[in-house]
């Protein structure tokens, strides 16, 4: 019923125009890098006497409608000089503009707007955006400029620790994130198990992630959204950047195919094989590379193609015993195509593939597994005036998942072949959205999703006793697996459980005046896929798992508020959010659940539920010689499955217990002081609540091995996180020639050599006998150089 | 109790830098609980007329001493009515030494202790013997240390669980299931760095049941959980089969199981 109501607020909305419709014209074009014609994406083109502006959207793109005159049009972006162009509308026009660097023109060091600027009136709220180049200054482990460790300074993201891998967003879980690049689907964004992550800098254009807010366009994933951008390539000239690093080299090539029309980009990056390794001898490596490829081509006005490519591994081999091989690979097609002057469309064909693969030599068997899919996106962005603009869309997703196939290695291995049952799916979405500005002081954009999962037929269904996969066992008060009582066969053309939500998504904005507003949020999102993980942060080996019969999608409300500020001219500017979110349906596991080759996973899993609750503030100085910001964040990160009858304990008796990554107080501050020309200074100070974790309460000897007895689940903490990083970038042939450009980059991390606790763990003394507290640090003192060149 | 641990070795090795260091953490200290080792072991050849139950109480973490429990009523009955009394030792031991086992018999436990009854209900489990042992020097994760496999023979028509027991210096317990051997000749394997040439380790292969195999698979979990750190599962309250039928909520811990065993003892070359 609600939904009827909210259709017709929807409609209305939309049916509203304003009455004394002059003649408009339209404006619109696309916004590109002077020195490559790299699209830009989000510059603020503002129109002071009509009061109104635009943005570019994803693809560089603008378009908005005018009454007839003459109007001065400020374009501005982050890192550029901000032009002012004079335009007489009296037709339909077509203006592309470009946009020079602001660091390459300029004698002397003014920044402007260096950093992420805030746009008050927009109702957009809970994004954080950062640039790569802001990202590139940042003092990071091991000099290896890394973009998911950058988010972890922004207030509301955090993660399970110094090398657990992915990251969490205001108290979710990892697989809870859509990361996005080029529009394809990300499934694990980690290289050597968390240390670094999967995005090569150099690759990279920009990224936006959204923690609250989100909008229709996207869904499938409830705590977040990271969409990361690839360059285009260089399509006026033929261009070489590189970097060579204590971990890892890098090498990208980008150039015209044709020239100011066509383009091509081919990064590539690996790490050194047997670096890391204590080990030395030569039977063992380790090592991570990825290979990001991009072609764009204008066909014309109004057409543009571009075809991305990601591809990336991780390889360990431990002396013919063990090999490991996992990573993404995805393939996207695009087309860009303008079918008026106000009606932006792209299509997306994405192919997105999760590979894991095992070699147990000294068990004799070989383990793959894997996740693909087909993804088609058809995106409208039509400008329907200066007030509205609608986006509108449809998104279909087929899945194959391969939870695992176990082979024997040779005829002599006594492990017998066994496939784990392939799963399939399909996911659509269709959606609407409207960015509206309701007066001079309310602007609104709302939406809806609908979604829909069919999970499909696999080749062996379980059927349980009452349908239920899990037994509890009251005598001993115990969870276990039911037993299977009989397997049916379905084809994969069987739709054997299908889901439909509609999620709506809300936001708005009041503006008090230029410089302060409020904003305030809700959205509502589903997610039909679940990582099988029972540790305290994901694995590579974790598999994916669709909703269906007995595990159900996870539902996600969250609501926000939060009030913003720009003051001293623009200087600084201030971000405060509070949000409190409850994900219904987030699974759990029952004790001594076993997910590794598990064909059933249902038997081991119960619905539960996560909350998050927490308040985030963002002071950031914008302009200056120094730059920076500080972000604090208040948080609590719980989950808890209750019984499902009243004589079931559940997990952890049923009771709230904290997550792996709830982390209370959660403070950064990063600092970049530009010295002279040559010189740029930068600085970290990390102060985090130690993370959850649960120590023992007392011991006993069972068969001749001590076993400990454990408290309250994560009722106890590690000792509080804090380090301080440094870094300088020195510039040494600035304003010279200009053909080679080279920069270092000198950096210390944790730099007063904080014994920063990993794990707590406990184990007997060998020579005692005595029981005993041991404190794994990972990242003491760490120095670093880069070398970073561009041709 | 070791298993193969992929992740923490690696994220060890990984950095260079990482440290271990022996720390102070102030623990807080649970009511001690009893702990129940009903382990009723048949080594194959013996007439399995002697056995013992262990009865022992939770300590705190970091003492060193086992609190024996000495004042309970200990028997086993079987399903045709023999009873066997287990009577007080030392350190905690019951014993019995006119245990009459027959495979695939089954017994129950009860145990008084404290005014409250405990019991339990299992069945004996045969086992196949150990084919024969050998030996590599590619086992462990770094595949540099000396491996042992004991070789068994497992039956194709069962579902077969097993438990061995690597007696070196201390005792390792590994355990299996044959959901990808069945019906296979496949091996118990133990390596450790420290075997030696001329170490004589004792190998036992004993038959388990499913839900014993379950128990000893989240225990290990426990005592997995040392490791800490990212790629550790939650712990768990770790409960076995025997029930306080007085006062349920007391629960105690350990296990009460029957197995037939082989054994034999190998001299590392």
């Amino acid at each position: 019923m609600k939904y009827r109501y909210l259709a017709f607020l929807l409609i209305s909305l939309f049916l509203y125009y304003p009455i004394n419709a002059q003649e408009l014209f339209t404006l619109n074009g696309v916004v590109t890098d002077a020195s490559s014609n790299e699209t830009l994406i989000g510059v603020n083109l503002i129109i002071p006497e009509a009061k109104t502006g635009v943005v570019t959207n994803d693809y560089g793109y603008y378009s908005i409608k005018l009454p007839q005159g003459v109007y001065e049009i400020e374009i501005t972006y982050l890192g550029y000089r901000s032009i002012i162009e004079t335009v007489q509308l009296d037709t339909d026009k077509k203006l592309d503009f470009q946009l020079s660097e602001a660091s390459e023109n300029l004698e002397e060091v003014v920044i402007t707007s260096d950093i992420e600027g805030l746009n008050i009136r927009k109702p957009e709220m809970s994004v954080n955006k950062l640039s790569i180049s802001t990202i590139q200054k940042l003092p990071v482990v091991f000099g290896e400029v890394d973009v998911v460790k950058s988010l972890l300074l922004l207030p509301g993201v955090s993660n399970a620790g110094e090398g657990s891998s992915g990251f969490n967003v205001r108290g979710g879980a990892v697989d809870q994130n859509l990361i996005l690049l080029d529009e394809a689907t990300i499934y694990n964004s980690s290289h050597l198990f968390g240390l670094f992550s999967v995005f090569n800098p150099d690759a990279i254009k920009d990224l936006k992630l959204y923690k609250g807010g989100i909008p229709a366009k996207y869904g499938g994933r409830v705590s977040s959204v990271l969409d990361i951008y690839q360059r285009d390539g260089n399509s006026k000239e033929f261009k070489m950047h590189g970097g060579i690093g204590a971990i890892s080299s890098r090498l990208l090539a980008e150039g015209p195919i044709v020239k100011d029309k066509g383009s091509f980009l081919v990064a590539g990056r690996s790490s050194y094989a047997h670096l890391f390794l204590k080990l030395t001898d030569n039977e063992n490596s380790a090592y991570f590379y990825d290979l990001n490829t991009k072609l764009s081509y204008n066909l014309d006005d109004r057409n543009k193609l571009l075809l991305s490519g990601y591809f990336g591994r991780d390889v360990f081999n431990i002396s013919q015993n063990f090999e490991n091989t996992y990573g993404n690979a995805v393939l996207n097609l695009r087309w860009n195509h303008i079918f008026s002057d106000n009606i932006f469309t792209n299509l997306s064909v994405i192919y997105s593939d999760y590979y894991y693969g095992l070699n147990l030599n000294f068990v004799g068997f070989n383990w793959d597994s894997g996740i693909k899919n087909l993804n088609i996106k058809y995106d409208f962005n039509h400008y329907i005036n200066d007030n509205l603009q609608l986006k509108y869309g449809i998104q279909n997703t087929y899945y194959e998942f391969n939870p695992g196939e176990i082979e024997p290695i040779d005829e002599d291995s006594g492990i017998n072949y066994f496939k784990l049952n392939n799963k399939y799916a399909f996911e659509n979405g269709i959606y609407i959205s409207a960015e509206q500005k309701l007066s001079d002081k309310f602007s609104a954009e709302y939406g809806l999703r609908l979604s829909n999962f069919f999970r499909l037929g696999q080749d062996e269904i379980n059927i349980y006793e009452n349908n239920n996969p899990v037994e509890y066992d009251p005598e001993r008060d115990i969870y276990r697996e039911a037993d299977i009582l009989e397997t049916l066969q379905s084809s994969r053309g069987d739709i054997i459980e299908t889901f439909t939500n509609l999620e709506p998504r809300i936001a708005v904005s009041y503006a008090l005046n230029d410089d302060q507003s409020f904003k305030a949020s809700y959205n509502r999102m589903t997610q039909y896929l679940h990582l099988i993980s029972n540790t305290s942060s994901p694995t590579p080996l974790d598999v994916w798992a669709p909703s269906g019969d007995f595990i159900k999608p996870q539902k996600l409300d969250q609501y926000a508020i939060g009030y913003f500020r720009n003051f001293r001219n623009n200087n600084y500017s201030l971000e405060v959010e509070s949000f409190y979110k409850n994900i219904d349906n987030r699974i759990d596991y029952i004790d001594g659940a076993n997910l590794i080759a598990n064909n059933a996973i249902e038997r081991v899993v119960l619905n539960g539920e996560a909350r998050a609750y927490g308040l985030e503030l963002l002071l950031r100085k914008n302009k200056g010689r120094f730059t920076g910001w500080l972000g604090y964040t208040l948080s609590r990160s719980e989950q808890r499955t209750p019984g499902r009858t009243s004589i079931e304990p559940g997990i952890n008796n049923g009771d709230w217990y904290r997550t792996n990554y709830d982390k209370t107080h959660d403070l950064s501050m990063t600092g970049s002081y530009d010295l002279n020309k040559k010189w740029q200074l930068n600085a970290n100070f990390i102060f985090q609540t130690g993370l959850a974790t649960t120590y023992p309460t007392a011991q006993y000897d069972y068969e001749g091995i001590t076993i400990p007895v454990y408290g309250e689940r994560n009722g106890d903490r590690l000792p509080e996180y804090h380090r301080l990083d440094l870094s300088a970038t020195y510039n040494p042939n600035i304003g010279k020639d200009r053909k080679f450009e080279s920069y270092w980059n000198f950096g210390i991390y944790n730099v007063y050599n904080r014994q920063n606790a990993y794990s707590i763990s406990f184990r007997e003394n060998a020579d005692t006998g005595q029981n005993e507290a041991v404190r794994l640090s990972l990242f003491g003192i760490i120095p670093s150089i880069t070398y970073n060149f561009k041709f | 109790m070791k298993k193969i641990k992929f992740y923490i070795p690696f994220l060890a090795l990984l950095i260079l830098s990482s440290c271990e260091e022996v720390v102070q953490v102030d623990l807080e200290e649970s009511e001690p609980r009893l702990v129940i080792e009903a382990s009723i072991i048949w080594l194959k050849g013996t007439s399995g007329m002697e056995q013992r139950i262990i009865l022992t109480e939770t300590s705190p973490f970091y003492d060193e001493e086992v609190i024996p429990v000495e004042n309970a009523q200990v028997k086993i009955s079987s399903v045709n009515g023999e009873i066997f009394d287990f009577s007080y030792s030392q350190q905690g031991n019951y014993i019995n030494t006119g245990f009459d086992p027959q495979l695939n018999e089954i017994y129950e436990l009860e145990i008084i202790y404290n005014d409250q009854v405990y019991t339990a209900t299992e069945t004996l489990l045969p086992v196949v013997p150990i084919d024969y042992v050998e030996q590599t020097e590619s086992g462990g994760f770094a595949g540099d240390e000396i491996e042992v496999k004991a070789y068994y023979t497992d039956p194709a028509e069962t579902e077969d669980y097993y438990l061995f027991k690597f007696f070196n210096d201390d005792v390792s317990l590994e355990f299996y299931e044959d959901e990808f051997t069945n019906g296979n000749q496949i091996f118990g394997y133990y390596s450790d760095e420290d075997i030696e040439e001329n170490d004589v380790i004792q190998i036992e292969i004993q038959g388990i049941s499913k839900s014993y195999y379950d128990y000893l698979f989240i225990l290990r979990s426990q005592v997995g959980s040392n490791d800490g750190g990212p790629f550790e599962t939650m712990p768990a309250t770790v409960k076995g089969n025997i029930v306080n039928r007085t006062n349920p909520d007391n629960y105690p811990l350990g296990y009460f199981r029957l197995s037939e065993a082989d054994s034999t003892s190998y001299t590392v070359q």
